[in-house]
Parts: structure tokens; C-alpha cells; sequence
């Protein structure tokens, strides 16, 4: 095993110990700040007495459906430069005003206009990842170097070929970047949708920590918490680095 | 060659040929004609700055310009694959994919719809500059000189009616550069290529050209000839130092006119 992984490791073994420590020593009521074994049970009820492995499913389909369409819709708009110069600039300008709004502020334009279900969470997903997806391709574009493109036109590349045969994988590494932080946004944005109307048409992973807050459970608050970031490590590691590794790395294009 | 008795037809026909700059207003190119034939190999010499990178640009499709460039008497108005650009960068490769599928995926844009067909055109070119063992390696994982030498074969797989070469050995260290001057010629004459060659360095246009141009620094032609000295070229063939000094007196001067302005 790698020196990194085994320090990473310690640390979070050291966080454990130093959490198991402050509870032993009972400065705040148990309420507040339970042990680490009353968290675990709760992360195992969770998933054998609560039907916690149900929603995480039903809040992954609404992510990954989101994302989906924020991607496509950031890729298909910000390639408007290759079509018309105005175009683009009206986008650049909407890019520029709607990744401002922060997603909690749409959620009541979410639930008047689409009414609480899956398509409200839907939308939430789609805004948060279409407008920093959209900086990452257009920047990404932008600074593709001139000779691939100069030697793409010149094998006869144009227009949408040139997008898909240039632009697309000379700024992967951009865009990939972009899908990362589009992800993290939408999975942040999925959570808060979720946790004000329970998360359209069946119960979703914000419902189940809003609903341990009313029975007052601090450790499955906290068990929660512990899967939202499992399922982040999970897409870090287990996607996210093996696409890396087949893509941008093993064509040299970062270390 | 370009003897006028087989081919009388230019590939390259170019006449009054201007090239501005707007910011500030400079002249890069100044009534610029010549013709290029048929297995021609037209090294064109000139002082760094003097416009001969913009010349070659503009042939190639990537600039605007005034006058006339016909390629098989088309206008020249846009990039195509009938005039591949082989550039001094090492990078003008894909990075995303192998050596070989560099060489094949030009053929599939235009029009070669068979993958083994493309493969087995892209292997052969690949083996004239010396290269199958490397078919399955990315470009990052490879030489400046070898990507030189991918760049190449690509341009001569395409099977352009002419090479475009922008100073492609310049960043090559000295025996590199002979080396690839070598094959070159090889390659040039087993395929009967038509190329135009961008140079700054002498040694490079005597050996390489059955013609050379000498371009000034107001973006004129100030020399045009036939090379005299038969092929292959060393430092001891006949009339090489004479032509050598004839063209560095040129050159020369060129720098000396830009200094004393």
C-alpha cells in the first residue's frame, strides 16, 4: 500500500479516536454528540430498518438524470461559437448571471412552476451543473492551442466535426474538470431540494436526514452524513480517477 | 522536376500576392509570385521575420490575403487536405490518439470509409519513415524528431497535391536535423512529392531544394533559381560554397538593411 493512502488512513483513524475521547469525557449531553458505535448502528439500521438504500437509488436516478441533461445542454450551448459569434456572447452573458443565483433561492420557482416532484429536483440538479459546466467548456475551448485546430481544419474539419474531433478531446481535461465540479454542485443541490420537499415522487437521501432531525437522532443525522460522503468518495475514486487514467493521463496530457 | 517539358500546368500558381497587418500597419508580403510544379521541392530562405511563415500560412488557408493563390487553378479561400501544413511545433500531433490512428484518421474524414483500408495505408506510411514498432504509442511517449516524422507520413498519406513544410526540423538538434533531411529526400523522391519548404538555415535549402527562393525583409522575392548542385548534397560538392556565400551575401545584406534603418 502506498505511503499516502496509509497517512490518509491514519488521519481518519485519528479523527475516530479523538471523537470517541471528547464523548467519553461527556462535555455535551449524548443528545447532541454520540458515540462512534452509536453512529454505526445507526448507519446499519439505516439501511436494515429504515429504507435509507432505497432513497440513496431514487436520489442517484434524479442526480444522474440531471446531470445528463445539464451536461448536454452546457455542451451543445457553449458550442455555439463554432455556429455564430452573437450567439455565443448572449450565452457567455447568461452563463455569467444565472451561476450566481445560488440553487436554494430557484426552489420556490422550482415548486410553483413544476410542483413538488421529480422534475423540480430535476431542475435544481440542472442549474447547478449547467452553468459552471458551461464556464469549464467554454474556457476549456478557448484555450485549446491553435495548432490543433489549424491542423484539424486543415485535414478538413469544420463546424461540428471540428467540435467533436478538436475541441472536445484537445480540452478534456477542462471539461472533465467541469463535469467534477458540476457533479459536486448537483449532488449538494439534490440534497437541498430534497431536504425542503422531501424529494419528488418518492423519498429521497435529504427527506431521510430532514426527518432525523424531527425524532431528534443525532446519530443518524450524523450516519447520513457519513453516506453522502461514501458516495462521494465512491465517484471520486472509483470513476472519476479510473476515467482520468484512461483518458487525459495515458495521453500525457497531465502528470 | 520542374523542367516545363511534362508538366506545363502549375500545381501552385501565385501572383501579386499582398499581405497587410493591421495593428500597426506593416507589409508582410509585397507582390510575392511564383509557380510551383509537379514533384517540385522549393525551399524558400529568408531572414527570421521577413514574412516567409505568413507566405506559407497563407497557402495553406489560415490567412487572408490580396492577390492570387490557385492550387490547380482553384482560388485558394479556406484550410484543405490538398495542401497539408507540416509545422516546426513537435505538438501538431493528436495527443489523444496513437501514432497510427493520427496517420488513419485524416483518411476517415476524407472519405475512406474502410477501417482495415485506412490502417493498412496508415502502416505503410508509418513504415517509409521508419517508425512500425511505435504504431501503438501515444505521441507524448515519442522523440520531437519521430513526431516530426509521424507529421510526415500523415501529410503523405493524405496524398495532398502539395507539402506545406513550415521550418519542421528547426527545433531538431544537428544530427536530427541531418538524419531527417536524408529520409526526407528519400521519401520525396520514392513518392514523388511536391513540397514547399520554409527554412531560415542555408545548408538546409541547398541540400533539400531543386529550387530556392530568397525572400527580403519587406516581404519581396530578392532571389529565385534553380539549385545547381546535384543531389545528394554535402559541403564538398562541386559549387556548394559558392552558392553557399551567394546566399548568405543576400541574406546577409537583409539583416544589414534592417539594422541600419
Amino acid at each position: 500500500m502506498n505511503k499516502k493512502l496509509c497517512a490518509q488512513i491514519a488521519f481518519l483513524v485519528f479523527i475516530l479516536i479523538l471523537w470517541q475521547i471528547l464523548y467519553s469525557m461527556h462535555i455535551w449531553p449524548e443528545l447532541l454528540f454520540p458515540s462512534v458505535s452509536m453512529i454505526g448502528d445507526a448507519f446499519i439500521r439505516a439501511f436494515t430498518e429504515r429504507e435509507l438504500g432505497v432513497m440513496i437509488l431514487h436520489s442517484l436516478r434524479l442526480l444522474i438524470e440531471g446531470l445528463f441533461i445539464g451536461v448536454v445542454f452546457a455542451f451543445i450551448l457553449s458550442s455555439l461559437f463554432a455556429i455564430n459569434e452573437n450567439l455565443s456572447a448572449i450565452y457567455n452573458m447568461l452563463v455569467c448571471m444565472f451561476d450566481l443565483i445560488p440553487g436554494i433561492a430557484l426552489i420556490p420557482v422550482a415548486i410553483l412552476w413544476l410542483g413538488i416532484g421529480d422534475e423540480a429536483i430535476i431542475f435544481m440538479v440542472v442549474h447547478s451543473v449547467i452553468w459552471p459546466m458551461s464556464r469549464s467548456i467554454i474556457d476549456g475551448f478557448k484555450a485549446v492551442p491553435k495548432i490543433y485546430t489549424e491542423v484539424g481544419k486543415n485535414m478538413g474539419l469544420y463546424g461540428a466535426k471540428l467540435i467533436f474531433g478538436v475541441y472536445l478531446p484537445a480540452s478534456f481535461e477542462r471539461l472533465f474538470s467541469g463535469i467534477k465540479v458540476g457533479w459536486a454542485r448537483a449532488w449538494r443541490g439534490l440534497i437541498s431540494a430534497e431536504m425542503v420537499f422531501g424529494g419528488g415522487s418518492a423519498l429521497g437521501i435529504g427527506y431521510y436526514i430532514t426527518d432525523r432531525r424531527t425524532n431528534l437522532d443525532i446519530s443518524g443525522i450524523f450516519a447520513t452524513i457519513i453516506v453522502i460522503i461514501l458516495i462521494g468518495i465512491v465517484v471520486e475514486y472509483g470513476i472519476f480517477r479510473v476515467i482520468e487514467k484512461n483518458t487525459v493521463v495515458k495521453w500525457g496530457m497531465v502528470h | 522536376m520542374g523542367d516545363g517539358t511534362l508538366s506545363t500546368e502549375p500545381i501552385l500558381h501565385i501572383e501579386n500576392l499582398h499581405k497587410e497587418y493591421d495593428n500597426p500597419v506593416t507589409l508582410v508580403l509585397n507582390n510575392v509570385s511564383f509557380d510551383l510544379f509537379r514533384e517540385d521541392f522549393l525551399c524558400i530562405l529568408g531572414p527570421s521575420g521577413c514574412g516567409k511563415s505568413t507566405l506559407i500560412r497563407c497557402i495553406a488557408g489560415f490567412e487572408k490575403y490580396s492577390g492570387t493563390i490557385e492550387v490547380d487553378g482553384k482560388r485558394v479561400e479556406s484550410p484543405g487536405s490538398d495542401r497539408t501544413m507540416v509545422f516546426q511545433d513537435f505538438n501538431q500531433l493528436f495527443p489523444w490518439i496513437t501514432v497510427i490512428n493520427n496517420i488513419a484518421y485524416p483518411l476517415k474524414i476524407n472519405g475512406m470509409k474502410d477501417k482495415a483500408e485506412r490502417l493498412k495505408k496508415a502502416e505503410t506510411y508509418l513504415n517509409k519513415v521508419g517508425l512500425s514498432e511505435y504504431r501503438d504509442y501515444y505521441p507524448h511517449q515519442l522523440s520531437g524528431g519521430m513526431k516530426q516524422r509521424v507529421a510526415i507520413a500523415r501529410a503523405m498519406a493524405l496524398g495532398s497535391r502539395i507539402i506545406l513544410m513550415d521550418e519542421p526540423f528547426a527545433a531538431l538538434d544537428a544530427m536530427s536535423r541531418n538524419q531527417m533531411q536524408d529520409e526526407l529526400l528519400r521519401i520525396k523522391e520514392g513518392e514523388g512529392m511536391t513540397v514547399l519548404f520554409i527554412t531560415h538555415n542555408i545548408q538546409e535549402a541547398i541540400t533539400l531544394g531543386n529550387r530556392i527562393m530568397v525572400m527580403g525583409n519587406s516581404g519581396n522575392i530578392i532571389e529565385h533559381m534553380e539549385n545547381p548542385i546535384e543531389k545528394p548534397v554535402t559541403p564538398a560538392s562541386p559549387g556548394y560554397s559558392e552558392l553557399w556565400k551567394h546566399l548568405n551575401r543576400l541574406l546577409r545584406n537583409e539583416c544589414q538593411l534592417e539594422k541600419g534603418q
